[in-house]
Order: structure tokens, then C-alpha cells, then sequence
């Protein structure tokens, strides 16, 4: 494997953004036949190393060679005519077109005509030829994210593409679509294609690769073949310092007050139930977690709680009062918080400062407002707090909060809620999309505040972070607790198989 | 009422409906385009009176009514040059630089006509388009006229619909368009350029509100007045979104917009107590209701009205 001559050969790549290098000197190359993971923690300068390989950046200095020969990839249609084809993580598909069309855009081949029938005859071809199979006629905004991607990587052979780099390719599907998208990852790599994988999760890296390059802070950190490596030199390339998994302390105080919810119900469309008579107790310095597979009615029970919808029938009771019917304000004020799994439309105002996302459930109130006059001194020193203590890579608190990366303003959010004096938190998926070292940071965060004597309910996907965290955990299944579990008694086997609808 | 009253008041509408929707028409055409590429033309109506004023200059003065809308055609074209230079190239906000198009072309059409005719003068006057008719085809009753007895601009028109409705619809560069209009950045990564698509859309939509603002002073009144428009431009933006982008529906838009303004000056006739501006107005409500019943649940091109910043 190693004689192997490489196709493409980045060499030196040095990219410098304002206040960051991402790339600093980084040689990097892609074989043949090959799936090569890019892995790195977020902020690393992964996506920005591929990007100019795609011709989306221009590198400060350094050098591209396809087979040998030294190119200038000046935007995406030249790399497309190198045969690279790049998946971004956010898709770059319209919705409201259907596949044929999105496949149609700025096509070569096609003259004037919009000729669909032919491009239409040509994809089932590759579709045979890779066992990638979509409807052509379907729109975009019908599809599962699974079908996106799939049209997404079509898109790409279908110009012509040898090498397929695709962005953090896992991080939004669900666990089938992993199984599903990893065998099309072989099937390519069968038929002579070259795949990047851009990703920061240990495990895929050992599922579906043969070469590995670790980046750290703009710098290869490891290079080497998958089959002669461990998890743990890996982990150690990635963040310098080995971490332990599982490892929190926790301490026991006696703090009075629940938080309790009694035969909550939610009808949807139809009258079809969506949480059908949902009871159970949080109580101060626990960490109550909810398993589900998402579109199991956990999403809703949160944003009831929280007051966002309103219930069919039930009630909230809320250190002894019933908040039903109160709204979002009243609730806030009676010590609940919440940070949301759609972090830049729900969980801050993307176009402003940091220092005002800062105060976001505290916007009302002393000391930031005082007598209806907003006292920017206060909101700046919280906003300021919240960067420090939450080690929130960004320049000051003036920066907008859509120009964070996504682990960053997860870690502000987090550190927002965590620092305001809330009594209880509910938190849906605080760590996805984080680095190993963030994803440890805000967890060690629960748990301390569940020591401090924080009542946290935790929904998440992971359920590894549901075991490592919770003191009990509930499962959801079509809008009903199936099961709970004490801390003592926690088994993903069977949690997972309730999650799945089955009888442990 | 009997039956000959009631087939003389629909043929009377039928005929009359084509020239009134023709100027909306010219324009909402323009203003699809437009907005499918993802920009807002709201100045479209100060734009339509620039090519009314330019239009009836031109032909006052040389006679000569194709050379009129060709002018007129292109003052438009450069007006769209200019709202393109300001919300493309120097992404300001589409709604207040669509404004300012409109007062331009409000003001400076006004002061073009004072300046060449005076303001006590009685109005100039140039002849309107010819109709064309053909022989036994336009005695045809009922629909006769309808069909076989407009004036050339009308079939021009009909035809600019069909081929904009196929560019959008059918053609790669119509599929490109309408991708910037919905995500430019989807367009540039697959190697289409969002910025020289919208530009080709602003400067038609221009183009054609020229031409639509010409109809008025050469294919109805025969000559200028001030705010001669009368919020025509207002309606053809609205009519776009009325037609759901498509070119088709918003030909429709435009044709019940005619009927309706046709149909107020016959009641004009029959209830003359009721003052004359409440039937001017009805036009306009019913163009909102049609907008408020059809036209709230249209779903327009994701990105239109947001400038494109490259790299963002």
C-alpha cells in the first residue's frame, strides 16, 4: 500500500484567517482506492484544508500536485474538472427542486434545452453503478437527510468526481443511514474512487478508513495508516493530552424542591398522540435523562415544559406550583433554563453581539436593566465571564454570535445557562457537534452543577453521555416512558432496545 | 338584464381588459425574472413612468413609435443597470434603493415633461398604436375582436411570455437563474456565477418596465401626465407574487387586474352617483384580495431580496 503513487499532494498549505491560523504548513495527500480520514477537533483547520483543495480558498502559500503536476484550483468548477468533488455539511442542494434539476445546475453537458430525460438516463447509470439510489423525481425538501446526502454525493460522480471529500458526513444521520452510507463509501472505493472523510469521531475513523491524518491546531499532528495505529495515540494527536472518559465526581447535597410533571399529553395532527400521559419527578441536584430516538415526542415534552407549546392536558408543577398554564417569562423567573438543540435560531439572535446573547433570559432583570435603562458594563463583564470560564475561542464580546463556529457558540450558550442562577436546566443534546475536549468540558459542567444542586433534565442522542452523566434515566418511545432506570442499574442493551420499541 | 345586454358587457371587457393589463403586464414579465434570480425591483413603477415620459418625447418629436419603445426600452435597461450596480455590486438593501428608483423616476418624469412642454400647456398628444385587423377573422363575433384586433405590441408581448416562461421553466440558463434566485451559493459552488445572472435579470426587468411605462403613453392615452402610472407598478410587483414566479398565472393576474379596470368605468356609466374615485379604486382592492386569498401562501425564491456576499 505504501508504494503506491499519491493523486493529489498538498504540500505546505498555509492559510491564515484574521486572529487564526488554520493551516499551518500542512502537507497532506490522497491515494488511490483509498478512504482517508481527516481527523481533527473542531477548529482544527480541517474543513478549511479541504475547502482549498475545492477551490473555495485561496491557500497564502503552499502547493496542489495532481498526479505530479503542479495545479491551480482557482474555484470549484476547476476542482471539478480535477475530478474533486466536495459534500459540504451544509448541503448544497435547493430544496424546492427536485434531483434531476439540482443535478441540471450549471451543468456542462447540457446546451440550452434542459434536457432532464437525459440527465435522467445517465443517473440512473450511475445510480446502478454504486448502488446509490434515489428517486430522481423527488424534491429535495421531501427527503431524509440520508437522501440528501446521496444526492449530494450523485451530484458529484455524476460530474465526473475521483476523489469525494465529504464533511463530517455522520453528524446528522441516524445510525442506519451511517450503516447504509458507509457501505456506499466501500462500493466507491471498490470502483476506483478516492474518499475523504473529514471528521472528529474516534470510532468511524477505525470503521471506514485505511489512512488516517490527524490535525491539531493547523498542524499534522499524525500520519499513518489505520490498520498500524490505536485509539489512543490518535486521541493524543488530537488534543495533546490524554482525557479520561467517565470520570466525574459527584457529591450528594439536600436541596428541597422538584420539578414535576403529571400526565402531560400532546395530540398532533389527526389527534394522533405525540406524548400521551407522560409522568415523572426531577428533583434539585439530579441529572434525570431522557432516552429516545428522535421523533419519539422528547423534543416536544422539553419545549412543553419550557412553555413553547402548549399541552392537551397534564400538569407542570414547578417547586410546588403549577406553571401549566404560565407563560415562558413567568417560568424563566421560577429558576428554569434551556438550551436548545438548534443552537443559532433558537439558542441566540445570530445577528447580534455576544454580550447581548449573553443576557438572553435575563433580559428583563437586574443588573442589566435597571429602571428600563440597559447597563452595558454588566452585560459586557457576563458576556466576558462566559468566554473565560467556558474557554470560548472568540475575540471579544462584541463578536456576533453567528460568527462563532458551532462548538464555540455551544459552549457559550451552555456557559450562559450554567452561569445564570437557574434551578433547573433542560438541555436538549448539549455536546453534539463538539470536540472531544468541549463535549468533556460541558459535561463536567452538568455534573458540577447538578452538585451545586441544579435539578438538569438531559435529552440527548448519545446515549453513552446519557450513562456517563445521568443519576436516572427515563425512556421514550412513541411519546411514552417505557422504562426508567437508576443509576446502578444502567445497561445500553437494554435502554437501546427500548428506545427501538422492543421488550428488555 | 337579457342575454345580448350581457354578452355586449363581456365582449366590452374582453376588449377592453387587453390594453389596461398590457403595461402591468410588461413589467410584472420583468419583474418575474427579476425576482427569480433572488432581487426585489420595487422601484419598477418609478422606472415605468420614465419609460411613459421618455416614450412619448421620442415619439412627439420624431413620429416614430417603434424607435419610442426602443428608447424607452433602454432607459429602463439603465435603470436596472443602476438599482443592479447598487443592490448586486454594492449589496445595499433592496427594498430602500427600490424605493429611491421609484422617487427618481416619479420626480424626474415629471420634470422632463415640465421642462419640454410647460405646465399651463394644454397636454401634447402623439397618435396610439395602431390595431391590426384582420380581415374576416376579426368580424368573428364575441371573440373576434378580442383575438384577431389588437395592436402589434400585444402579440409581441404574448410572445415575450411564452419564451420568458420557457427560458425559466426549460432551458439550463433558465434552471441557473432560478438557483441563484434560491441559494447563490449553491450556484457558485456548481460553477454558475450569481452575480452575471442577476445582472441579466435586472437589466430585462428594467427593460421591460420601460416598456410597459411606454404602453401606457403610446398604446392607451396617447400622451403624459404626471403620475400618469397610478401605482401600476406597485400592482405588477404584486401580481408576481399573485402569479407564484410563474409567468402564466401572473399573465392571468394581470388580464383580471384589466377586466376589473374596465369593468369600473361601465359601472361608471350605469351608477354615476357614486363618486368616480371609488370605482378607481376598485381595481387595486381587488388586486389585494387576490394577493391576501392566493398569494399569502406563495413561497418565493429562498433567497430573494438578499444580497450576495461571496465567501459568507
Amino acid at each position: 500500500m505504501n508504494t503506491k503513487e499519491p493523486i493529489i499532494r498538498m504540500e505546505n498549505i498555509v492559510k491564515v484567517f484574521p486572529n487564526v491560523v488554520a493551516n499551518d504548513g500542512i502537507n497532506f495527500e490522497i491515494y488511490p482506492n483509498e478512504v482517508h480520514a481527516l481527523l481533527g477537533e473542531n477548529g482544527a483547520g480541517k474543513t478549511t484544508l479541504m475547502n482549498i483543495l475545492y477551490g473555495l480558498y485561496k491557500p497564502d502559500s503552499g502547493n496542489i500536485y495532481i498526479y505530479g503536476k503542479k495545479v491551480n484550483i482557482k474555484n470549484p468548477l476547476y476542482a471539478q474538472k480535477f475530478g474533486i468533488g466536495m459534500v459540504h455539511q451544509h448541503f448544497s442542494l435547493i430544496p424546492y427542486f427536485n434531483v434531476l434539476e439540482n443535478i441540471s445546475i450549471g451543468l456542462n453537458e447540457l446546451k440550452i434545452n434542459l434536457n432532464l430525460e437525459k440527465v435522467k438516463k445517465k443517473l440512473e447509470e450511475i445510480m446502478k453503478k454504486y448502488g446509490l439510489l434515489v428517486d430522481p423525481e423527488k424534491r429535495i425538501e421531501e427527503m431524509s437527510v440520508g437522501e440528501m446526502q446521496r444526492v449530494e454525493i450523485l451530484k458529484l460522480l455524476f460530474r465526473g468526481a475521483n476523489v469525494l471529500i465529504l464533511d463530517e458526513p455522520t453528524s446528522a444521520l441516524t445510525p442506519q443511514e451511517v450503516d447504509e452510507l458507509f457501505r456506499s463509501i466501500r462500493d466507491l472505493v471498490k470502483e476506483g474512487k478516492s474518499v475523504v472523510i473529514i471528521t472528529h469521531k474516534l470510532y468511524e475513523v477505525f470503521q471506514i478508513s485505511d489512512r488516517i491524518t490527524v490535525l491539531r491546531k493547523g498542524k499534522v499532528t499524525y500520519k499513518g495508516l489505520t490498520s498500524e495505529t490505536t485509539q489512543e495515540a490518535l486521541v493524543e494527536a488530537m488534543i495533546g493530552k490524554s482525557v479520561s472518559f467517565n470520570d466525574f465526581s459527584r457529591e450528594q447535597i439536600k436541596v428541597e424542591g422538584s420539578l414535576r410533571v403529571e400526565g402531560l399529553t400532546l395530540y398532533g395532527k389527526g389527534n394522533v398522540p405525540i406524548i400521551k400521559d407522560v409522568t415523572f419527578e426531577l428533583k434539585r441536584g439530579e441529572i434525570l435523562g431522557i432516552a429516545a430516538v428522535a421523533g419519539n415526542g422528547e423534543k416536544e415534552l422539553i419545549d412543553i415544559i419550557f412553555g413553547l407549546i402548549k399541552q392537551n392536558s397534564g400538569k407542570i408543577i414547578l417547586d410546588g406550583k403549577e406553571i401549566q398554564n404560565k407563560p415562558v417569562k413567568n417560568r424563566i423567573e421560577m429558576g428554569l433554563s434551556f438550551i436548545p438543540a438548534e443552537r443559532l435560531t433558537r439558542g441566540v439572535a445570530a445577528g447580534l453581539a455576544l454580550y447581548y446573547n449573553s443576557i438572553l433570559h435575563d433580559h428583563w432583570s437586574e443588573p442589566y436593566i435597571k429602571h428600563s435603562i440597559i447597563n452595558e458594563q454588566e452585560m459586557r463583564n457576563f458576556a466576558r465571564k462566559i468566554i473565560k470560564s467556558f474557554e470560548v475561542v472568540a475575540k471579544s464580546e462584541e463578536v456576533l454570535a453567528k460568527q462563532l463556529s458551532g462548538g464555540n457558540l455551544q459552549k457559550f450558550i451552555v456557559g450562559r445557562e450554567m452561569l445564570r442562577s437557574s434551578k433547573y436546566i433542560l438541555a436538549v443534546n448539549p455536546t453534539s457537534g463538539l470536540d472531544v475536549s468541549a463535549t468533556q468540558m460541558v459535561r463536567q459542567a452538568l455534573v458540577n452543577m447538578r452538585n451545586s444542586g441544579v435539578g438538569i433534565l438531559l435529552s440527548s442522542e448519545d446515549l453513552d453521555e446519557l450513562v456517563s452523566v445521568s443519576d436516572r434515566i427515563i425512556v421514550m418511545y412513541k411519546g411514552q416512558i417505557v422504562g426508567s432506570f437508576e443509576r446502578h442499574e444502567f445497561d445500553k442493551i437494554k435502554i437501546g432496545a427500548l428506545m427501538l420499541g422492543k421488550n428488555a | 338584464m337579457n342575454v345580448a345586454l350581457i354578452i355586449l358587457i363581456i365582449e366590452t371587457i374582453l376588449i377592453g381588459m387587453i390594453p389596461r393589463a398590457m403595461p402591468i403586464f410588461a413589467s410584472a414579465l420583468g419583474e418575474t425574472v427579476d425576482q427569480s434570480a433572488g432581487i426585489l425591483n420595487l422601484g419598477v413603477e418609478g422606472i415605468m413612468l420614465m419609460g411613459a415620459i421618455t416614450a412619448l418625447l421620442v415619439d412627439f418629436f420624431y413620429h416614430n413609435p417603434v424607435l419610442a419603445f426602443l428608447v424607452a426600452g433602454f432607459v429602463g435597461l439603465i435603470f436596472g443597470a443602476i438599482h443592479g450596480i447598487l443592490v448586486i455590486s454594492m449589496k445595499l438593501d433592496q427594498t430602500v434603493i427600490g424605493t429611491a428608483i421609484w422617487f427618481v423616476g416619479w420626480g424626474l418624469s415629471g420634470v422632463l415633461y415640465a421642462a419640454t412642454f410647460g405646465l399651463s400647456s394644454s397636454p401634447p398628444t402623439v397618435p396610439t398604436l395602431p390595431h391590426i385587423y384582420i380581415p374576416y377573422l376579426t368580424n368573428i363575433p364575441f371573440f373576434g375582436r378580442f383575438i384577431f384586433g389588437e395592436d402589434p405590441l400585444v402579440y409581441i408581448l404574448i410572445g415575450a411570455l411564452i419564451a420568458v416562461d420557457y427560458f425559466l421553466n426549460h432551458t439550463k440558463q433558465g434552471l441557473n437563474l432560478r438557483t441563484v434566485g434560491h441559494d447563490p451559493r449553491v450556484a457558485e459552488i456548481m460553477g454558475v456565477n450569481p452575480y452575471l445572472y442577476r445582472y441579466a435579470a435586472v437589466l430585462f426587468g428594467g427593460f421591460m418596465a420601460g416598456i410597459g411605462g411606454a404602453y401606457i403613453t403610446l398604446g392607451i392615452v396617447g400622451s403624459f401626465y404626471f403620475d400618469i402610472t397610478a401605482g401600476m407598478g406597485f400592482i405588477a410587483v404584486a401580481l408576481v407574487y399573485f402569479g407564484k414566479w410563474k409567468p402564466y398565472r401572473v399573465f392571468v393576474g394581470t388580464l383580471i387586474f384589466g377586466a376589473v379596470y374596465v369593468f369600473y368605468f361601465m359601472m361608471e356609466d350605469l351608477y354615476p352617483k357614486i363618486p368616480y374615485e371609488f370605482y378607481q379604486m376598485l381595481p387595486y382592492i381587488v388586486t389585494l384580495i387576490m394577493i391576501l386569498v392566493i398569494g399569502t401562501r406563495a413561497k418565493p425564491p429562498a433567497s430573494l431580496a438578499i444580497p450576495y456576499i461571496k465567501g459568507e
